[in-house]
């Protein structure tokens, strides 16, 4: 009960200062990212609609969000969507094979897989970002 | 205390799951041909020559967008309940998160329709 009567903020800096782990910081990534993605859902399905009144209105919105800016920002958007998707299917694992003990060395794995990710990640979008 | 809830909570537990290793499979293939296949600049004509007359990219997406709305706001859900808002505010939170998620649906699936 006592979550009440405190801001949200200062909920997330309890439960950070409370369990200082590798759990506790992804729980919190994963809320961040699952956050931003859901916001990024809606405003991506906003735009790709700009094709039901034709053509040009879907080329005009696809330039506004095709600039060197936006694709430097997609890098952020594949590092929400790698790091959630990768820590998503940790949890998955851990619960559905009851591998409680094992998820800090799944984590390890997970990160690996996402380094690897973010190389091929960088070596795609940056270029676009220097193409314009 | 109030059995029914705890066992909605769970049910939205594992659907978050079972929704979550879909999606993995969806983005996936999402991404990589959107941001790792197709060139820089996407247009109309683009998304026509992909999607025009293919009954299976219109099955992804018929699934896709569903699956990712519930799970989105499925999640939302998840961090509003954590924070533990009175009975009234639980209500008034799921009805909208309900609204959101269906009309999102209808409209995603509409947004494709000019490219089939």
């Amino acid at each position: 009960m006592y979550q009440k009567k405190l801001g949200i903020i200062q909920y997330y800096f309890d439960e950070w200062a409370l369990n200082r782990n590798i759990g506790t910081f992804s729980w919190l990534l994963h809320r961040l990212t699952g956050v931003i993605l859901t916001i990024y859902l809606f405003a991506h399905i906003l735009v790709v609609s700009s094709g039901l009144w034709g053509p040009e209105s879907f080329n005009s919105w696809l330039k506004v969000v095709q600039t060197p800016l936006t694709h430097f920002l997609e890098i952020f958007l594949m590092i929400c969507i790698g790091f959630h998707l990768l820590n998503g299917l940790r949890i998955t694992i851990a619960d559905f094979f009851l591998a409680t003990k094992e998820h800090k060395a799944i984590f390890w794995v997970a990160g690996a897989i996402f380094a690897l990710f973010m190389i091929v990640t960088l070596s795609v979008f940056l270029p676009r970002v220097f193409s314009h | 205390m109030n059995q029914k809830q705890s066992f909605s909570s769970a049910y939205g537990w594992f659907i978050q799951r079972i929704t979550g290793i879909l999606l993995a499979f969806f983005l996936i293939v999402h991404i990589n041909v959107l941001h790792f296949g197709e060139k820089f600049f996407i247009d109309f004509n683009m998304v026509t020559q992909r999607l025009e007359g293919s009954f299976l990219w219109a099955i992804f997406y018929i699934i896709f967008i569903p699956v990712v709305l519930f799970h989105g706001l499925n999640g939302i859900w998840g961090l509003v309940e954590d924070y533990r808002p009175s009975q009234g505010a639980q209500k008034t939170v799921k009805v909208l998160l309900w609204i959101l998620g269906i009309v999102g649906t209808f409209y995603g699936i509409l947004a494709i329709t000019p490219f089939l």
